[in-house]
């Protein structure tokens, strides 16, 4: 069973009648919703940094310039305080901007636009000015390209009030958030892993790279995903971490241990419901998140389990996380630091035992 | 049976590249012009599309270089 199988949308059988199999990976998926979008409403444009003539340093603009041309498809200066700003500015007067903030990491120079104007005005004018903008950002290590290009931060935008942020782990629902996001009269922080964009130098995770339809859907956002069913420990995971949520998974099936999987797919807002349900079932909680483990994605869930399913846990929640020091450029201290499938299978060994 | 082989022209200086990502699996039934494979030379990728419609036989695994001119696959 696939993240992608159990994604698609109940009762949505034209999606899959009268077409054949076609694998994308997110970039493909991200450019062509983008594409799309912009076929239908003339009021979206894209703006960011090489995502015109190169097609995005991670391939999500591919093939746009050409077809939209350079008024609406727009490379812009290294200023991100510049183009962000100018986007909550267009959204304000009812166009529907996409912009990239190229790595997350960059986010200390835009921030005021984006945590101060474009995730407070709806609020301030009394919901008469909202703020239809999509900030799309690449996030993850893995590969070596240290402190400053390596990290995740769900938290930090998590955090505050007036933005959605959402987190795909695959093509399929990579389309679908995307155009529900460039939908969404409000501001949409759109993060994408590095490791699971399909592009080679960056390593590919297989199961990110899933049949993708050619219509489009939307996906809607604030819904998880119950990924893979089992009735003795709830694994949690999203963007990459889902993927070692699912290959832990699959070792413990071979001790015994029958894991659920959720994929959140949403953080803000986050699916407390499908969390609580499944933990209710389970009894055990393991929160897999590469992002630092303090004060973030992983503690709200389990602070989300503690208040609403304390009755039904029968061992403590753990989680696999970041630790709290900034990302190593060394291959030989990054890799052992990042959350991976084994630490996720140890965690949930852990929880389980004597039961 | 339709030899897919890497363009002569797909990229201008003489690089080994890789197949980054095969888009179907082998055996997997493809259409003319679908997207079977990304191919990667140092940090740029390129398309790779099926030159015809039928079955894939996936010669080359990813990460394998090789150069312009190269066969990957057959569509038989």
């Amino acid at each position: 069973m696939t993240a992608a199988t159990q994604t698609k949308p109940p009762g949505d059988a034209s999606a899959s009648a009268n077409r054949s199999k076609r694998n994308l990976t997110i970039a493909k998926a991200m450019a062509e919703a983008i594409g799309q979008e912009m076929r239908r409403d003339s009021s979206v444009l894209v703006m960011g940094e090489d995502i015109g003539r190169l097609g995005g340093v991670f391939g999500n603009t591919r093939g746009l310039i050409e077809e939209f041309g350079p008024e609406r498809i727009r490379d812009t200066p290294i200023s991100e305080t510049a183009f962000i700003g100018a986007a909550v500015g267009m959204a304000a007067v009812g166009m529907k901007p996409i912009v990239e903030l190229m790595f997350v990491d960059f986010y200390g120079v835009c921030m005021d636009a984006i945590y101060n104007l474009a995730a407070k005005n709806c609020y301030f004018s009394g919901g008469q000015v909202p703020l239809p903008m999509v900030i799309m950002t690449s996030c993850g290590g893995g590969y070596s390209d240290a402190g400053q290009h390596s990290q995740c931060l769900y938290g930090t935008f998590a955090h505050l009030p007036g933005l959605k942020v959402v987190v795909p782990s695959n093509a399929y629902d990579a389309k679908g958030l995307m155009l529900a996001a460039i939908r969404d009269p409000n501001p949409v922080i759109y993060m994408f892993h590095k490791a699971l964009q399909g592009m080679g130098w960056l390593g590919t995770v297989k199961g990110a790279i899933t049949d993708v339809p050619e219509d489009d859907y939307v996906l809607p956002i604030g819904r998880a995903a119950l990924v893979r069913p089992g009735r003795d420990v709830t694994l949690v995971g999203f963007g990459n971490t889902l993927h070692h949520a699912l290959d832990a998974a699959a070792d413990l099936a071979g001790e015994g241990i029958e894991a659920e999987v959720i994929d959140l797919r949403s953080i803000v807002p986050l699916d407390r419901e499908t969390i609580l349900a499944s933990v209710k079932r389970t009894g055990r909680l393991v929160v897999v998140d590469d992002d630092y483990q303090s004060f973030g994605v992983s503690a709200e869930i389990i602070a989300t389990a503690s208040e609403g399913a304390f009755a039904a846990l029968k061992a403590a929640p753990r989680r696999v996380a970041f630790p709290d020091i900034p990302i190593p450029f060394s291959p030989a201290l990054e890799r052992p630091l990042m959350p991976d499938a084994n630490k996720v299978a140890a965690a949930a060994r852990q929880v389980c035992k004597g039961n | 049976m339709v030899s897919v082989t890497i363009p002569a022209d797909m990229w201008a200086e003489d690089m080994e590249g890789v197949i980054s990502a095969w888009l179907f699996e082998d055996g997997d039934k493809v259409r003319e012009g679908d997207l079977i494979a990304e191919v990667m030379v140092e940090k740029t990728s390129y398309d790779l599309t099926a030159p015809a419609a039928g079955i894939l036989r996936i010669l080359v695994a990813p990460d394998v270089p090789f150069r312009r001119g190269a066969e990957v696959a057959r569509i038989e």
